[in-house]
């Protein structure tokens, strides 16, 4: 298995939002506003919906929002 | 903190301020004498009524504290993490179990096959929100 890990620009995409709060986006995507945190600082892999919904919320594609790194 | 993690913790300390002093007490000076003996479980129900009295106020205290986040319902990562955890602590359970149920006998007797099994589970529910608290923190990518 290769090793990786998940980044993502969720902070830079709500920052572009007008400083979209991280509950404003948890609530939009279902998820407490810690999860949204946890996300964000690479402490949890969203389920794949959960991972679509944060890309629609931004109108953005899966691979703008979440990259594989290795 | 999420609500889920406070609780968790709360737990812990329940599950160590009553049941650290009782498993301490019996590994060092187990109860003898015939079944059933009235000061042991005395000893136990008084345990078990010290972490339902923690758990109580603890509750109320963190409901009163955070009457939001205590109303919001259980999201994905509370529940893998729930998820991973529980797993943990059914191992630890059965692990447990077998030694207490198919070992013990052999050996002990009474109190020592009594109290090793409320261990099992004092053990198992110690992994169970240990993993919990620690998944937290420390991130969970599975």
């Amino acid at each position: 298995m290769t090793k990786g890990q998940i980044t993502n620009q969720i902070r830079t995409l709500r920052f572009l939002n007008g400083e979209m709060s991280q509950a404003e986006l948890g609530q939009r995507i279902g998820v407490t506003r810690q999860t949204v945190a946890a996300i964000e600082a690479g402490k949890y892999s969203p389920s794949l919906e959960a991972a679509f919904r944060i890309a629609e919320v931004f109108g953005k594609s899966l691979d703008e929002v979440f990259q594989w790194e290795r | 903190m999420p609500y889920r993690e406070k609780v968790a913790w709360l737990s812990l300390i329940a599950m160590a301020v009553a049941f650290g002093p009782y498993l301490t007490l019996m590994t060092i000076s187990p109860p003898t004498g015939p079944l059933p003996n009235l000061p042991a479980l005395s000893f136990f129900a008084a345990t078990v009524a010290v972490q339902l009295v923690i758990l109580g106020v603890g509750h109320l205290w963190l409901r009163i504290s955070s009457p939001q986040d205590a109303r919001v319902p259980a999201d994905e990562r509370d529940r893998a993490i729930a998820r991973r955890s529980l797993g943990a602590a059914y191992y630890t359970l059965l692990t447990g179990m077998v030694l207490v149920g198919i070992m013990l006998p052999f050996t002990s007797g009474g109190w020592m096959i009594i109290n090793a099994a409320i261990a099992g589970i004092v053990l198992a529910e110690v992994v169970h929100y240990a993993v919990a608290v620690w998944s937290y923190r420390r991130g969970w990518h599975d």
